[in-house]
């Protein structure tokens, strides 16, 4: 997987920031596998011909009040009268923003996850004309990666996260990674959902280089300065958690809720 | 007084003080309160942290029994100094205390 995702990174590194379009697979001869919609660098959807499951039926599992037949009701009218769906269910109260938004990306990191293990061709770029989807109902790149990753890697994934909700608090960022792993992709993350992939992903490597050094001489934990950013770090099994923290006196904080966490250890 | 020497003499808690080069990994000298074995693997490791890539400017480490603080010089970035106290010492002084001397090495802007 870390190889695939490797190769999303890549490809979205190259499309333009305020591009539109799609990021796409053929197969060999030359059928759709699927794509990966993106809009001003924001996830908005992936296809793939190998997923089955529906959005009403990602709805419908996320909230169990729900039932296929207002939701097809509601998708026959948007279809008839183009209107959009996601506001609409939004609008009609069958649904509140963050279940909506939970099931957009749950759907789009399962549909991505199949497309990563298709034999199909390497990704390539296709412009469209205009934005049509909702800002708050896209994703980034970090979030989209961390939610396949956790579905590879459920039990790991669930317990990183629930570790970084223990420890960030609501002015800091915190990202976890699985250490020994080639690519730095997300195991979980917590409000780095603006910081893109490339800067995790160094911010990743350099944690990982200096606990790697630091743990023979018995170091629980490396704090370092990094331009405005102070950024902490340290491993748990095979687990590398990293928190951000910028502002006034960031490194300062940073240092003192880390000398607690380890005087508690 | 040498930097060095009036850092172990007046901070509490301080084991060693070190300025140690990133470039050639070289300890450049090196004062200490004690003889310990431990200083020079520690002071080796916190000089690869400082030699990454990213050239993070301060960094902190702590271990169970020991915090380990190093500094670059601005003026002189491959230069860095490495001071190792007990966990007991006060964190944030002694972090502010070395940020205050090596601001006063500093070529004033």
């Amino acid at each position: 997987m870390h190889a695939f995702a490797a190769e999303v990174i890549h490809a979205l590194e190259r499309v333009p920031t305020d591009a539109c379009g799609a990021l796409v697979r053929k197969h060999a001869d030359g059928a759709m596998a699927g794509a990966l919609l993106v809009e001003r660098g924001r996830v908005c959807w992936a296809l793939s011909a190998r997923y089955p499951r529906r959005l009403t039926d990602v709805l419908v599992a996320e909230q169990d009040t729900l039932t296929h037949a207002q939701l097809d009701e509601v998708f026959a009218m948007c279809h008839r009268d183009h209107m959009p769906l996601g506001e609409t269910l939004v609008a009609r109260g069958l649904v509140s923003l963050p279940v909506l938004h939970r099931a957009l990306l749950r759907h789009t990191c399962e549909a991505l996850d199949c497309l990563l293990r298709e034999d199909a061709s390497a990704w390539s770029w296709v412009n469209h004309r205009g934005h049509g989807y909702h800002p708050l109902l896209t994703f980034s790149p970090t979030e989209v990666l961390a939610g396949v990753h956790a579905i590879i890697s459920p039990t790991l994934a669930a317990r990183a996260l629930a570790r970084l909700r223990q420890v960030v608090r609501p002015d800091q960022a915190g990202f976890a990674i699985e250490r020994n792993r080639g690519a730095k992709i997300p195991l979980a993350q917590l409000h780095c959902e603006d910081v893109d992939l490339v800067t995790l992903a160094d911010l990743a490597t350099h944690a990982d280089e200096v606990m790697a050094v630091a743990a023979t001489v018995g170091v629980q934990v490396a704090l370092a300065q990094l331009g405005g950013l102070a950024c902490a770090s340290w491993a748990e099994d095979n687990v590398l958690f990293v928190l951000l923290c910028d502002g006034e006196l960031a490194f300062n904080r940073l240092l003192a809720q880390m000398a607690t966490m380890t005087n508690k250890a | 007084m040498n930097v060095l020497a009036e850092i172990c003499a007046t901070m509490d808690h301080c084991l060693a003080a070190a300025w140690v080069d990133t470039r050639t990994r070289v300890v450049l000298e090196q004062r200490a309160t004690r003889d310990d074995a431990f200083i020079a693997p520690v002071l080796e490791a916190v000089t690869e942290a400082m030699s990454s890539r990213e050239r993070p400017p301060r960094m902190v480490l702590l271990s169970a029994d020991h915090v380990h603080i190093a500094q670059r010089l601005t003026r002189d970035p491959h230069r860095v100094l490495v001071v190792i106290c007990a966990r007991a010492a006060n964190l944030g002084l002694v972090v502010a205390v070395i940020r205050s001397i090596l601001d006063a090495m500093e070529p004033s802007t």
